[in-house]
């Protein structure tokens, strides 16, 4: 009962930003494009009665001819889940940045962008979070290339403040 | 350096080897030092839940006298490198490592601090701890069991508490 009620908000609000509605294993998932994103959580964040306001997670995706950027919502106050997908263009990935509707995408921005280089826009620390600053490439994506064992045996100097 | 001085520290140094007291105080000293280590806690990934297993009442290393687990590596003499490495940490790792106090050894714990295990095709993954530090005993096992751990801190008793005759089977003796 309160998962139609949900969809029905949900589909109010993808007609909005024009993306698209699926259900997954009962979960509702909704598709966008990257320049509707700030819009889209906004709207989600505030649908009345069921409010998905927490950021449960945040990830990158590699889906070879393009990336996504993966929004977990959920809430405190109830069982309501929802799923946003942002595409975001390979070439030049650039998304908004949702820090200023959860301080705690913080991280999970700066994971995205280590393993994935998608940049957000706005983002108040945007530096690698797992990986050395002087890394080069993003490890998670489809195209990258390990180095040779030879290299990275090599035991790297660490720089003071990193 | 003089000629003349060289020799004659050398001659000292012989003459050391067959003095008495200092060869027994070695000795003495030796034991002491295998019968009580004091490992710094490296716990880097799983291996260190078995290292805490090893410390905790079922498998009690505090029966070989080896408990005093200590937090700063300038208190410790043996490092339980207990996990996987990476590229990151490895720096870390050795700075850790250059704290210690001599005498000092390095006990490599499962197949990740051994050789890389599983994740030595990975981007992030160092190979082995022995490119960093000079590893003494190495235990095999994805993680060990606190059985392993005890038998091969059991073996570098052996190996502090005799260190010529580690060194003759070194070389096939």
């Amino acid at each position: 009962m309160e998962n139609k009620v949900l969809k029905e908000q949900v589909e109010k609000l993808a007609a909005l930003v024009s993306g698209e509605v699926e259900e997954i294993l009962g979960e509702l998932v909704l598709k966008v494009r990257a320049p509707h994103i700030i819009e889209t959580l906004t709207g989600a964040k505030n649908f009345p009665n069921f409010p998905c306001d927490f950021l449960h997670d945040l990830c990158g995706l590699d889906l070879v001819d393009h990336l996504e950027v993966v929004y977990q919502l959920s809430s405190l106050r109830g069982p309501q889940r929802l799923r946003v997908k942002a595409i975001v263009e390979r070439e030049n990935p650039v998304i908004d940045s949702v820090t200023s509707l959860w301080q705690g995408a913080n991280f999970l921005e700066r994971e995205a962008f280590d393993m994935f280089g998608i940049n957000f826009k706005g983002h108040p620390n945007l530096k690698r979070i797992y990986m050395w600053d002087d890394f080069e490439g993003y490890p998670l994506r489809k195209d990258y290339v390990t180095e040779p064992i030879e290299v990275r045996n090599i035991v790297r100097t660490r720089i003071e403040g990193e | 350096m003089d000629v003349a001085l060289e020799r004659q520290l050398r001659e000292d140094e012989t003459l050391m080897e067959k003095n008495m007291l200092v060869t027994n105080l070695d000795k003495l000293l030796n034991w002491a030092r295998g019968h009580s280590f004091w490992p710094v806690t490296l716990g880097l990934a799983c291996c260190a839940i078995e290292m805490m297993a090893t410390g905790g009442p079922r498998y009690d290393i505090s029966r070989f006298g080896w408990e005093v687990f200590r937090a700063s590596p300038r208190q410790a003499d043996v490092m339980i490198v207990a996990g996987t490495c990476t590229r990151k940490m490895a720096p870390l790792l050795r700075r850790i490592y250059d704290q210690m106090p001599e005498p000092k050894w390095v006990i490599a714990m499962g197949s990740c601090a051994n050789a890389g295990g599983p994740f030595v095709d990975s981007y992030s993954m160092l190979a082995g701890v022995d490119k960093v530090v000079p590893v003494d005993v190495y235990i095999p096992g994805c993680p060990p069991r606190p059985e392993s751990l005890l038998y091969g801190l059991l073996q570098l008793q052996y190996k502090v508490s005799n260190p010529a005759k580690v060194r003759l089977m070194k070389h096939g003796k």
